[in-house]
C-alpha cells in the first residue's frame, strides 16, 4: 500500500489549527451577545479568547518541526504562491495567530497585564509601550478574526480537498467538513475549560449556550458528511474505490463506531437530550456537570479522529494501485 | 535566432522490456539514489497461474506532466518545469513538506532523508543538456526507452506518437503526463 508522507503530527497541526479557530470563533460570537443590554455571556468570550491562541501556536510549531529542513519555515514567507494551499494558509494562519494573540491580551484582566510587563526589564522602553489597556477594542478584534477564523478552520480542509491525486479529499465537500467539525470542536473545548474551571463554577445558562451552540455545529457537520458518503459511494470508480477505505476498508470501524458514533452521535444525543427539556417543555435548564463533560470530550476526540482518518486514509487513496486494495 | 522550441518526452515499449531492471541500477548510480529509494522502477502485471501465466513488465518514473501537480502546490516554488518540459526540484528552496509527494498521482517522489528535501526522476537533465540522452535510456538493452524531442519532427519518437498506437497512465488525473507506452 502507499506509504505514509504526513503523519502524526500533521493531524494533530490540522487539529490544533481548527481548535483554534472554533475557540476564537465561539469566543467572538459570546462578546457580541448582549441581554438586556448588558453582555450576555462575559466569562465565556473571556475564556475563549484567552485559549484561542495557544492550540493553533503550538500547532505551527510541531508542522515547523515535522519539516524535513525546519530551519528553512521562513521560505514559506519569501515566496507567494496563490496556487498553493499551503501557500495562502501559511500567511492566513499566520494573520490569524497574531489576531488571536492580540485579542486574548485585549481580555487579559489589569493585574495579570501588569504583572506581565513588570517581568520585561524596565530598559526595553519599546515593549513597555505595549503595556496598553485596548479593552474597549474587544468587539472590533472579534470582528476583523472571524473571517481570519472561519479561513483557518476551512483552509485545514482545503490543504487535503485541493490536491487532485487523492479521490479521498479531492470534493468540495471536505473544507465544510473541517470547518464545521472546528468549530463544534472550539464550543466543546470551551465548555470543557468551562466545566473544569472549579474556582469559577459554570452556570446554567453558559452551560446551555455552549451546549445549544454545539448542536448547530455538529448537525452542519452531518449535513456535510452524509453528502460526502452519498456522493463519493455515486461517483466515478477512483473515488468510489477511495471510499472504499471507510466503507469495508481498513478505516471503516475507526469512522462509523469512534468517529461518527462515540465523537459525532452519542455527544449530539447527550447535548439534545440536555437541551430538549427547556427547549420544548420550557423546563429550566440544569446542565449536568458529568454529561457536560462527556459531551465536550467525545466531541474534541471526534474532531481529532475525523483529522486522523482523513489524512491517513486519504494518502491510501489514489488513481493507480488501488486495485490492488481488493 | 529564436531560441528553438523544445519538450522532451519518453516513449517506453513496454512489451520488449525483460524486467532486467538495469534502468534502475543505471539511475541509481547516475544520480546516486539512496538505498530504499527509487527514481525509476518496473511495474509487473500477473495474470493467471503457471502454465497458463503471462506477466507484463512496465518501466515507469516521473512522467514530466504538461500540467504538474506537484509544482503547482509546492508553497515555495521550489518543484518547477522547464521550457523544455522536465519538473525539477531546486534542493536550495525545498522545505521538506512533502506536499508534493502527496500531489503526485503517480506516487513518483521520494523523501531524501539526508537533505530532508524531496527528489525524484530529473530525466537527467545534467546528460541532456549536454546532448545526451538518460542515463536509463542509454542502458536498456531491449531498446524499451525511447527518449527525444516531441517538438522536433525529424526526431524517432515524433515517428514513432505518429504511426504507432500508444496510451498514458491514468490520463484522468488531468496532469497531462509525458511517457508515451506503445500498444
Ligand atoms: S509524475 Fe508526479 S512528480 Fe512527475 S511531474 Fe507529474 S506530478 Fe510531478
Ligand atoms: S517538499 Fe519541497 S518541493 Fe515538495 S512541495 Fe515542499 S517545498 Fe516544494
Amino acid at each position: 500500500m502507499h506509504e505514509v508522507n504526513w503523519g502524526l503530527l500533521i493531524v494533530v497541526y490540522l487539529f490544533l489549527g481548527g481548535l483554534s479557530a472554533g475557540l476564537f470563533f465561539a469566543a467572538g460570537l459570546a462578546n457580541y451577545l448582549e441581554v438586556d443590554g448588558k453582555p450576555a455571556y462575559p466569562r465565556i468570550a473571556r475564556m475563549g479568547a484567552l485559549l484561542a491562541p495557544w492550540p493553533v501556536a503550538i500547532g505551527s510549531g510541531l508542522l515547523i518541526l515535522d519539516l524535513g529542513n525546519w530551519y528553512r519555515f521562513y521560505k514559506l514567507f519569501t515566496h507567494f504562491r496563490w496556487e498553493s494551499p499551503m501557500s495562502i494558509g501559511s500567511y492566513l494562519l499566520t494573520i490569524f495567530t497574531v489576531i488571536a494573540f492580540v485579542y486574548a491580551f485585549s481580555w487579559l484582566p489589569e493585574d495579570w497585564r501588569q504583572k506581565l510587563f513588570s517581568k520585561v526589564p524596565p530598559t526595553w522602553k519599546l515593549v513597555h509601550r505595549l503595556n496598553v489597556d485596548i479593552s474597549a477594542h474587544r468587539k472590533t478584534i472579534a470582528m476583523v478574526g472571524f473571517p481570519f477564523s472561519i479561513g483557518v478552520g476551512i483552509y485545514t480542509g482545503v490543504l487535503l480537498g485541493a490536491v487532485s491525486a487523492r479521490p479521498f479529499w479531492n470534493t468540495n465537500l471536505v473544507a465544510q467538513m473541517f470547518l464545521f467539525s472546528a468549530l463544534s470542536s472550539g464550543a466543546a473545548a470551551l465548555l470543557l475549560a468551562m466545566v473544569l474551571d472549579k474556582r469559577n463554577p459554570i452556570e446554567a445558562h453558559e452551560t446551555k449556550f455552549l451546549i445549544t451552540l454545539d448542536i448547530v455545529f455538529i448537525v452542519l457537520e452531518l449535513f456535510i458528511i452524509l453528502p460526502y458518503l452519498i456522493h463519493g459511494t455515486l461517483s466515478v470508480l477512483a473515488v468510489k474505490q477511495a471510499l472504499w477505505l471507510i466503507l469495508g476498508g481498513p478505516y471503516t470501524l475507526v469512522f462509523w463506531v469512534f468517529f461518527m458514533g462515540l465523537g459525532l452521535l452519542v455527544p449530539l444525543g447527550i447535548e439534545v437530550y440536555e437541551l430538549a427539556p427547556s427547549l420544548l417543555k420550557g423546563k429550566p435548564f440544569h446542565g449536568d456537570r458529568n454529561l457536560a463533560l462527556a459531551a465536550s470530550g467525545l466531541v474534541i476526540f471526534g474532531g481529532f479522529l475525523l483529522r486522523y482518518i482523513f489524512v491517513y486514509a486519504g494518502q491510501a487513496s489514489s488513481f493507480h494501485k488501488m486495485g490492488m486494495l481488493h | 535566432m529564436a531560441m528553438k522550441k523544445r519538450r522532451y518526452a519518453l516513449v517506453i515499449d513496454s512489451r520488449k522490456c525483460i524486467n532486467c531492471k538495469a534502468c534502475v541500477v543505471a539511475c541509481k548510480a547516475e544520480n546516486d539514489v539512496p538505498v530504499g529509494n527509487f527514481r525509476n522502477w518496473i511495474n509487473e502485471d500477473r495474470q493467471g497461474e503457471y502454465p497458463k501465466l503471462r506477466i507484463d513488465f512496465e518501466p515507469e518514473q516521473c512522467h514530466h506532466c504538461e500540467s504538474p501537480s506537484c509544482a503547482r502546490v509546492c508553497p515555495t516554488g521550489a518543484t518547477w518545469q522547464r521550457k523544455d518540459g522536465i519538473v525539477l526540484v531546486n534542493y536550495d528552496e525545498c522545505i521538506g513538506c512533502r506536499y508534493c509527494m502527496i500531489a503526485c498521482p503517480y506516487d513518483a517522489r521520494y523523501f531524501h532523508e539526508e537533505s530532508g528535501t524531496v527528489h525524484k526522476c530529473t530525466l537527467c537533465n545534467h546528460r541532456v543538456d549536454r546532448g545526451d540522452v538518460p542515463a536509463c535510456v542509454e542502458t536498456c538493452p531491449s531498446k524499451v526507452r525511447i527518449f527525444g524531442d516531441l517538438e522536433d519532427p525529424a526526431s524517432r519518437i515524433h515517428e514513432l506518437l505518429a504511426t504507432r498506437r500508444y496510451h498514458v497512465k491514468e490520463p484522468q488525473t488531468g496532469n497531462g503526463p509525458q511517457l508515451y507506452y506503445l500498444l
